[in-house]
């Protein structure tokens, strides 16, 4: 049984959907994110999911029990709120304290209750504090406290690291990650943030105009996406139009401005001549070999690699490498030789491409 | 700090000091004076004596009770309409619905008083209108007693608490709320948990800006009143006016203060308004 099951979610405002037909299925104790760009939808339905805005069309189940006529306080959801929302006229026990107060927890338990939430979030002995004392990391931490003490069956968290620089952003990251394998709590998190959410769950769900378009495990949709929307909102990558020119095996080739591409597919559902759209991430180019030439036009420094964007008749492609720090401009030849030499702008490489993928356009 | 600071600072002071100064002065002279003709003639405590003679001391009382009861209804009644201003109304209408719940403040105290006469009386709008339609046979008698008094006043000091009450509210984090409900609070306990306490502030303000002047008002219950209900303000009137006893007048004002300041501070002694006032 699932511990969220949402079926056929609509909302419109004033006649504009907001979110169109999600449905979705979370199994317990996953870390389940929806990811999306602003604006699409994410934040109306984590509501719909808290009960804290009526659907138009429906239904949200619980634990396999239909709740989607039940107000907020009567689900089984807590939610971590983006802007956290603490009450600044209690204390940080009272905070965490209150959904348990909601429900009847008295006191003996109520206090150990809340101490050892104040525990799992490495807060003991804070809960005497006000909300206002606290920094920016400690907020967030009482604020995830106070949802997940009451035991939900279900935490909704909606961006709740956005505010916090990016130091704490991957700290309390980790964090969320150990506390909800700890807790083993069920975790429906929201965000825009792409690489956070690859980094931390199980299954990501993308929307896009009110839609979820693509969802799976990180791994999947980044190795395989369906769409081209996911491709380049998921990491890095050049999108070329091309034509299926031959099979080749299970793959076939198509042929783009760059030059010719071997993608994999599925090669029965492409026939000959079939217009298509390629992926290709960055990490599937590599430097000298290959039949694509390009000239470089642009060089970044990424830390410990390198990159290039490369201009093959018109498109461009991104190729990474690896910083060969004895390596200088003065003492390199060319950085064709895949020797770690620095890129130079300007400079003519071959290129090869190991595999391109092949997605739906929805501009089409 | 140097030397050459202090002239520049002796000025800094007397620039911030003197309205201050001002403002105590008439605060404090007409006090001192009706306090100094309270203890006269002779410094004897005759006048007080008197003022606590039970005629005296019932209407006392009786005021505070209105003062309190009629403050209690204003806060009652303005809490569910700033609510809804704030945090319900659209924005556009807002303004609108802020000018015409606080409409009586434009029009003469005296004349908000007699419109109710006209509305309550035995021949006015209400009894007209029930007469008229049948469901009643003859007029009633809705004029004269507490409750008539009590609609004056609500009526006309309900603006001033509503103004007041509608900043605190406007400040009232509506997320707050939200997060309470995912927490499982019922709309009651979100009311006690969260809304009480976020406004208190605003209901405190409230109740010291209309509380006193209700209890020591003089023509509501002049106008809508009933004659055997005596407030304290009619009690002076008389001293100052009818007997020219201005000892004795004065002696009662200041028992007055005295009870107003004290059940002022009764409230604000209770642990949980001080609890929430210590936030602002
Ligand atoms: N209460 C509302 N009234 C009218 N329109 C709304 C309301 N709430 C959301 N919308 C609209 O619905 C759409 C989706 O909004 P939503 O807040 O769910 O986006 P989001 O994905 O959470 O974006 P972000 O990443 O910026 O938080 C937006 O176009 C927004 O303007
Ligand atoms: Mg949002």
């Amino acid at each position: 049984m699932h511990a969220l099951a949402v079926d056929g979610l609509h909302k419109s405002f004033d006649g504009d959907p907001a979110v169109d037909d999600i449905s979705l299925t979370v199994p317990q104790g996953e870390f389940f994110s929806l990811i999306g760009p602003s604006g699409c939808g994410k934040t109306t339905t984590l509501r719909m999911l808290a009960g804290l805005l009526t659907p138009d069309a429906g239904r949200v189940m619980l634990n396999g029990e239909d709740v989607t006529d039940r107000p907020a306080r009567e689900r089984e959801t807590n939610t971590v709120f983006q802007d956290l929302v603490l009450f600044p006229h209690m204390t940080v026990a009272e905070n965490v304290g209150y959904g348990l107060a909601r429900s009847g927890v008295t006191d003996p338990e109520r206090g150990q209750r809340v101490d050892d939430a104040l525990a799992l979030v490495k807060l003991a002995g804070f809960g005497d504090r006000d909300p206002a004392d606290l920094s920016g990391g400690q907020r967030q931490r009482v604020a995830l406290a106070r949802a997940l003490v009451n035991d939900p069956t279900v935490l909704l968290l909606d961006e709740p690291l956005a505010s916090l620089d990016r130091t704490l952003r991957d700290e309390m990251q980790a964090e969320f990650r150990r506390i909800q394998r700890d807790s083993d709590t069920t975790f429906l998190y929201v965000t825009h943030d792409q690489e956070s959410a690859m980094s931390m769950s199980d299954t990501v769900a993308v929307m896009r105009d009110g839609r979820i378009v693509n969802a799976g495990p990180p791994r999947q949709l980044y190795t395989d996406p369906q769409t081209q929307f996911v491709a380049s909102f998921l990491g890095d990558a050049t999108l070329l139009d091309g034509e299926v020119t031959r099979h080749a095996g299970p793959d076939v080739v198509v042929k783009t401005d760059a030059g010719p591409l071997r993608a994999d597919a599925d090669a029965a559902s492409y026939a000959v001549g079939d217009t298509v759209t390629v992926a290709v991430r960055p990490e599937a180019v590599t430097l000298g070999g290959g039949g694509l030439t390009g000239t470089v036009v642009d060089i970044a420094y990424k830390g410990f690699y390198e990159e290039a964007a490369v201009d093959c008749n018109g498109t461009e492609l991104v190729v990474r490498r690896e910083r060969n720090t004895a390596a200088t401009p003065e003492n390199a030849t060319s950085a064709d030789g895949g020797t770690g030499v620095p890129f130079r702008v300007g400079e003519t490489v071959t290129l090869g491409v190991d595999r391109a993928i092949l997605v739906e356009n929805e501009r089409r | 700090m140097s030397v050459a600071d202090t002239p520049g600072r002796v000025r800094d002071w007397l620039i911030a000091g003197s309205p201050v100064l001002l403002a105590l002065a008439l605060g404090v002279f007409p006090l001192v004076t009706l306090f100094v003709e309270s203890i006269g003639p002779g410094l004897g405590g005759e006048n007080y004596a008197e003022v606590l003679s039970p005629l005296y001391r019932g209407a006392l009382l009786y005021s505070i009770g209105v003062g309190v009861g009629v403050t209690a209804v204003c806060l009652a009644v303005a809490y569910p309409i700033t609510y809804w201003i704030a945090h319900r109304c659209p924005d556009r209408y807002r303004l609108v619905a802020l000018v015409a719940v606080t409409l009586p403040l434009w029009l003469n105290y005296v004349v908000l008083n007699y419109a109710w006469v006209w509305i309550l009386a035995r021949g006015g709008v209400v009894n007209r209108i029930l007469v008229g339609s049948g469901v009643l046979d003859s007029s009633l008698d809705l004029l004269y007693n507490n409750v008539s008094m009590g609609i004056g006043f609500v009526y006309i000091y309900l603006p001033y608490v509503v103004l007041t009450m509608y900043v605190s509210m406007e400040r009232l984090d509506y997320r707050l709320i939200t997060a309470a409900r995912d927490l499982g609070a019922s709309d009651y306990r979100v009311f006690l948990d969260i809304v009480l306490p976020r406004t208190l502030p605003g209901a405190a303000a409230a109740t010291l800006i209309v509380y006193a002047r209700i209890a020591g008002a003089f023509a509501t219950p002049e106008i809508l009143g009933s004659p055997g209900n005596i407030m304290i303000a009619r009690l002076v009137v008389q001293a100052f006016r009818q007997y020219t006893n201005y000892g004795f007048a004065a002696a009662l004002s200041f028992v007055f203060l005295l009870l107003v300041l004290g059940s002022l501070a009764l409230g604000a002694l209770s642990p949980r308004v001080r609890r929430e006032l210590r936030q602002w």
